[in-house]
């Protein structure tokens, strides 16, 4: 399989702090590839590495085939965590902008950008300046800014952080487009629920390290089955059940993991008539499972 | 280079957009017109002053009168004289009998210093002494009988001359600035009386002289409300002295001759050298030629600021609206910083032509607003290549100096105010060119001018500021040299704390963290 992104063993250190350990990894070419890890475990820092914003102190990457992601930045699209617009700028002058820097002619750059504007409903907002914008279509425009020019390979930083229910919609609409157009999108999250639903690959890492890397099944199948539970009523039966390991309880549905030898069979017999159950099953982990684990086993401590 | 100029290009349109740049542009004009006509306007609006004088003596005042006549009537024939010159209009507002054209002609052959003697011999052929003090005159000798002829009408004209003619006549004449009331014309008060003149603002001063003012100032006096405008006083005071000088050297049975030999004042004609030795009359344009650097350099000075402002607030902008690490995904920092100082550059020399052409415009312009606008040679100064190429020059260099210094600066901080902090030491670097103005355009080739022309951060000011010196060839060449290479060093440094900077969030480094971005390699 085609690689658009390989690392092998890239370290960055900033001081005395290490921000990326010998971290490996390859991003196969079409693919959604989501790319997990708390806050300050070394994501962005990964990130603008392979922007070529900053040089790894060791290792090895490669971009499109390129040791420099430089000398094929016009084929990349880079959405980075901390985005904003030039607030005086006429919107479809900004897209338009973006687009000549990255390579495009002036011309096309112009009519893609309003073309761009109104598939996404902003087709009003393009001769107004951009400090007139909503927060949400700001948004809209920041993501516009990073596709005009089409690019093979998407970066997307935290793409999902600060958006609103329709926004984070659109926005994995425009994802998966992307993943249907043959493009390659790698975006970094913290949020496991869009990465569950919309991701080929997993890469997950904490303090720099990589703790869980294969595709969303590979990833998921490696930890233990739980008992997925939707619920009306007092949930505080569930903390006294017999044999649990541990129980995620959102207040209506919960996820609960058992020792080896414990019956699935006798739990649900033990909640019947306590608490509504709407939903019963067993199941592989969540993502979310999967990451408190990983990220607690390599905190040395038991998560929860 | 591609994306430099696209990133060049963006904040040259951007600034387009800004009133900064309109207002930049605009005022200078603005400012220019109003500097030539406010006070061309004002010298229309001064009012006159009354006064009069209770005169003891019963000759004083009346030997005044005389005495000031005579610089008055000179301004009133080097102003007929410019008139012959342009003809026409300008010639209608002398009376019919300064308008003959054999008078025309004569003023046409004589010089500056013989327009100014007529003055003397209008009022000297009025004594009986006079016929014989005019052949030591050197005047020609047709110019004589001419002035005989006008002598009795020009006497009775300037005497019943208003004010407000004399101010076109003979601007800035005593005659157009000060009137005396005559004490009948107030109901002869006395000096009691002339006090409450003063007071009820009847009288802007009164003069009380004493009875033998040839012996004694005692009992002369000037009354006034305002003590802060004494230029009456000093009017008449010296022409009251020049007046009893005369009296007194008459008393000593002195000749006329010899009288007039004593009290005539040494003049020293003032004169410039010349480029190669030869000389010239001093006359208001060469002076304005030694001063023109002053205005060259405060225009230099304020256009480096502006614009360099203008990049450093654009830098910090792009950084609080965090555009930035977008725009490094496509461009390289040191692409986005020459673009980003390039831009500016671009704003600022538009700017500098505009404000040429605004100037070059008003030049051709002036003479049809004002008339007797004396020309200034500043056509001259604006076409002399030693100003205007070595202003653009010097724009350039310190501009890109102060850039790189500034988008450094702005690439480390995260809002105006904490770069407003650090600036303050550099804008005490910044005010010793302003300071050193002065001193440095009146001795362009002193110690002091050397000095400071080979300090790089003041030498785009220091040179500019002696360019009517003019520096030795030599001291172009070394100074620009060391101005280059600090030049090419402050663009580097800034370029490596700029990559390192432009990406940095919370609060600004040490300025020993920046100098160790400086010399590590960040690749």
């Amino acid at each position: 399989m085609e690689h658009v992104l390989e690392l092998e063993g890239v370290t960055k250190r900033f001081g005395p702090v290490t921000a990326v350990d010998r971290l490996s990894f390859q991003v196969p070419r079409g693919s959604v590839y989501g790319f997990l890890g708390p806050n300050g475990s070394g994501k962005t820092t990964t990130l603008r590495m392979v922007m070529s914003i900053f040089y790894p102190d060791e290792g090895r990457l490669r971009v499109l085939g390129r040791e420099r992601a430089l000398e094929v930045k016009d084929r990349i699209g880079y959405l980075p965590e901390e985005r904003g617009l030039y607030k005086k700028m006429k919107t479809a002058d900004l897209l338009a902008y973006f687009g000549r820097l990255k390579g495009m002619d002036g011309r096309l750059a112009k009519s893609r950008a309003r073309e761009l504007l109104a598939r996404f409903g902003l087709q009003e907002w393009a001769d107004k300046p951009c400090e007139a914008l909503s927060k949400g279509m700001g948004q809209k425009v920041q993501l516009l800014a990073v596709l005009i020019h089409e690019p093979e390979l998407m970066i997307l930083d935290e793409p999902f952080s600060g958006l609103d229910p329709v926004n984070m919609e659109s926005m994995r609409g425009a994802i998966l487009q992307m993943k249907r157009e043959g493009r390659t999108v790698l975006f970094s999250t913290h949020v496991m629920a869009q990465a569950e639903e919309i991701c080929d690959y997993i890469l997950l890492i904490d303090k720099g390290r990589k703790l869980l890397n294969g595709t969303l099944s590979e990833v998921k199948s490696s930890g233990p089955k739980g008992i997925r539970l939707d619920y009306d009523g007092d949930g505080s039966i569930l903390r006294e059940l017999p044999g649990v390991t541990r129980i995620n309880d959102a207040g209506k549905s919960a996820e609960i993991f058992l020792e080896e030898e414990a019956d699935p069979q006798e739990i649900l017999a033990r909640l019947v008539g306590r608490i509504v159950i709407r939903r019963f099953d067993l199941r592989e982990p969540s993502l979310h499972e999967i990451f408190i684990r990983a990220v607690g086993a390599g905190e040395g401590r038991a998560a929860g | 280079m591609k994306r430099v100029f696209l990133v060049a290009r963006r904040e040259f349109l951007e600034h387009l957009r800004t009133k900064t740049f309109w207002i930049g542009i605009f005022s200078f004009p603005v400012i220019l017109t109003l500097a030539v006509l406010v006070p061309a306007w004002l010298e229309g609006k001064v009012s006159v002053r009354d006064y009069a004088v209770l005169d003891h003596s019963h000759w004083l005042a009346a030997a005044v009168e005389e005495k000031a006549s005579i610089p008055d009537l000179a301004k009133v024939f080097s102003g007929l004289k410019e008139a012959f010159r342009k003809g026409g209009k300008a010639l209608e507002i002398y009376p019919p009998f300064l308008r003959s054209k054999a008078l025309g002609k004569a003023l046409e052959k004589m010089d500056e210093g013989m327009v100014e003697k007529l003055g003397e011999v209008l009022t000297l052929l009025g004594r009986p002494e006079g016929a014989r003090l005019l052949d030591r005159a050197g005047l020609p000798p047709g110019i004589v009988a001419l002035v005989e002829k006008v002598r009795a009408e020009i006497g009775k004209w300037w005497r019943s001359l208003p004010p407000e003619e004399a101010k076109k006549v003979a601007p800035g004449s005593g005659k157009s600035r000060y009137r005396r009331i005559p004490l009948a014309e107030l109901g002869d008060p006395d000096e009691a009386g002339l006090r409450k003149l003063v007071d009820q603002g009847k009288l802007f001063a009164a003069i009380v002289i004493g009875p033998d003012p040839v012996h004694t100032s005692k009992g002369c006096k000037y009354y006034s409300k305002n003590l802060a405008d004494l230029d009456l006083k000093q009017w008449f005071e010296r022409f009251a002295t020049e007046a009893v000088r005369e009296k007194r050297i008459q008393a000593l049975n002195l000749s006329p001759e010899k009288a007039a030999w004593l009290a005539a004042p040494l003049r020293i004609e003032t004169l410039k050298v010349t480029e190669g030795g030869g000389e010239e009359k001093a006359s208001l344009s060469s002076r304005l030629h030694q001063f023109a650097p002053v205005a060259f350099v405060y225009i230099l000075w304020i256009s480096v600021f502006m614009i360099a402002q203008m990049l450093l607030t654009s830098t910090i902008e792009e950084k609080s609206n965090r555009v930035i690490e977008v725009l490094l995904s496509s461009v390289s920092p040191v692409q986005l910083m020459a673009g980003k100082i390039i831009g500016p550059a671009l704003t600022g020399l538009t700017m500098i032509l505009a404000w040429a052409f605004f100037a070059f415009a008003g030049l051709q312009v002036l003479p049809l607003l004002v008339e007797h606008a004396p020309d200034l040679g500043l056509g001259a100064i604006l076409s002399d290549p030693a100003y205007l190429a070595s202003f653009l020059v010097y724009f350039l260099l310190g501009y890109l100096l102060y850039a790189s210094l500034l988008v450094g600066l702005g690439s480390v901080c995260n809002s105006l105010k904490e770069a407003q902090n650090l600036m303050q030491p550099l804008m005490l670097v910044l005010i010793v060119p302003l300071l050193s103005m002065i001193p440095v355009v009146k001795d362009p080739n002193g110690a002091l001018a050397r000095v400071l022309s080979f300090i790089p951060p003041f030498t785009p000011f220091v040179m500019m500021n002696r360019v009517a010196g003019p520096p030795a060839p030599w001291e172009y060449a070394a100074t620009t040299v060391l101005l280059v290479i600090t030049l090419a060093f402050t663009v580097w440094a800034a370029a490596k704390v700029f990559r390192v900077g432009i990406l940095m969030t919370g609060k600004p480094p040490r300025l020993r963290e920046i100098l160790r971005w400086v010399r590590e390699d960040h690749s």
